[in-house]
């Protein structure tokens, strides 16, 4: 039954529009629509799209204002980065050049020391040999006639005392 | 309509009923309007205004809720007049551009969702304003006084030296296409809309259960690209107007 059904009812729907041509049903409708359409237009304009507008806007510039501040700030970074950089680069080689001038100058010192020193030992050393030089010969000289005694003592005993004349 | 109001008895729907043609006829000082029209679009306009209202009661630098949707219609109606018109001339068409689109878009929503039928009238049932001629033909109308004035604004009457481009003896075709222009604008969307509701409501008294989602879904897609064409159109004109003929090719 159904396709007779949309047969009669596709027949009937074009029937009654051209029974009536209310399809195409022109009349007052049209002008108040379009008057309707402007004024519609005209307060949308007030309500939504010039304050969403400006609020749009505002944010563009927002944006790229703060954008341009970070911008800014990002290179003057930047360049504070470098400057530092380079003076630490510089400081480094100063301290690099201090350390090793304090370095020869404190092995300059050392060594002089050292030798100075060594110097000072060595005459010291060479002073006491002296001495002890000196003290033995004047020692020896002392015990001569001591060991003259004694040995003439011991051949005394050993020999007796008239052969020893 | 005896074969009709047979076929009502025999379906148990209440949505499911046929009318072509008929009107709410209200008399208004000698003038006949189509009151079904004006009824659906009190309601768009009121839903435009309520979401405008809502969304510029109090605006924020970071948008949410209502502002954020309105904000990104306002973006995709500022980006596509903005590629018609041109970055320099396109800021005061917006609001007219973005009104056509919006009112189109939201009648033609309003007419694929909403079970308008539900509301009996005494004569005619509610639909979306845009299946009426009368709406899509004023709406042409409107487009093409607008593109007139920009033209006339923007180049004086040097505007009307566009009638003899690219060639003098074009005259006869150009002038034409100032008629073909609001006609194709309107009888597209009338016929689109027109024929989207028919085709739901036949599929509708026929197997009122799940057969015509899969037309309605098509129906809410083409109402959309309806929206869409009507304002693109309006746009280009505007356009074609401001930057004049030479060297632009139009679209259809």
């Amino acid at each position: 039954m159904i396709p007779q059904w949309t047969l009669l009812l596709a027949t009937a729907a074009v029937e009654e529009v051209a029974e009536k041509g209310k399809l195409f049903d022109f009349d007052a409708t049209l002008p108040l629509m379009a008057i309707q359409i402007v004024v519609l237009v005209l307060v949308l304009d007030k309500l939504f799209y010039t304050p969403l507008g400006k609020v749009l806007d505002d944010r563009d510039e927002y944006i790229r204002g703060g954008l341009s501040t970070a911008k800014a700030r990002l290179a003057e970074a930047e360049a504070l980065k470098t400057q530092y950089e380079k003076e630490l680069a510089e400081t480094r080689r100063e301290s690099n050049t201090v350390i090793v001038t304090a370095k020869a100058e404190a092995k300059k010192i050392a060594d002089g020391q050292i030798a100075e020193t060594q110097q000072a030992a060595q005459v010291q050393r060479e002073q006491a040999q002296q001495e002890i030089d000196k003290q033995k010969q004047s020692a020896f000289t002392a015990l001569e006639p001591q060991i003259e005694a004694l040995s003439r003592q011991i051949l005394t005993k050993l020999l007796g005392a008239e052969l020893v004349k | 309509m005896h074969m009709l109001d047979g076929l009502n008895i025999i379906n148990p729907l209440p949505l499911a009923a046929l009318e072509v043609g008929h009107h709410l006829y209200w008399r208004v000082g000698g003038l006949q309007l189509h009151g079904q029209v004006f009824l659906t679009s009190w309601f768009v306009i009121g839903l435009l205004l309520i979401a405008a209202i809502a969304a510029g009661r109090n605006v924020q630098r970071i948008p949410s809720g209502i502002q954020n949707l309105m904000e990104f219609a306002l973006e995709f109606i500022r980006n596509l007049t903005k590629e018609h018109i041109g970055e320099k001339e396109y800021r005061p068409w917006v609001p007219f551009i973005g009104t056509l689109f919006l009112f189109i878009f939201v009648s033609n929503w309003s007419g694929a969702l909403l079970p308008w039928k539900l509301i009996h009238l005494p004569a005619g049932e509610l639909a979306a304003p845009t299946g009426d001629i009368n709406t899509t033909v004023a709406l042409a109308l409107l487009t093409s006084l607008a593109y007139f004035y920009a033209g006339f604004r923007k180049r004086g009457l040097g505007y009307l030296a566009k009638y003899l481009e690219p060639q003098p003896f074009l005259l006869p075709i150009n002038i034409l296409e100032d008629f073909t222009k609001p006609l194709s604008l309107s009888f597209r969307l009338f016929g689109n809309i027109l024929a989207d509701e028919l085709v739901v409501g036949v599929l509708v008294l026929l197997v009122p259960f799940i057969v015509p989602m899969p037309v309605m879904l098509l129906g809410l897609f083409t109402s959309a690209i309806q929206a869409l064409v009507f304002a693109t159109l309006a746009a280009v004109y505007i356009g074609e107007a401001i930057e004049g003929h030479g060297g632009h090719e139009e679209e259809h």
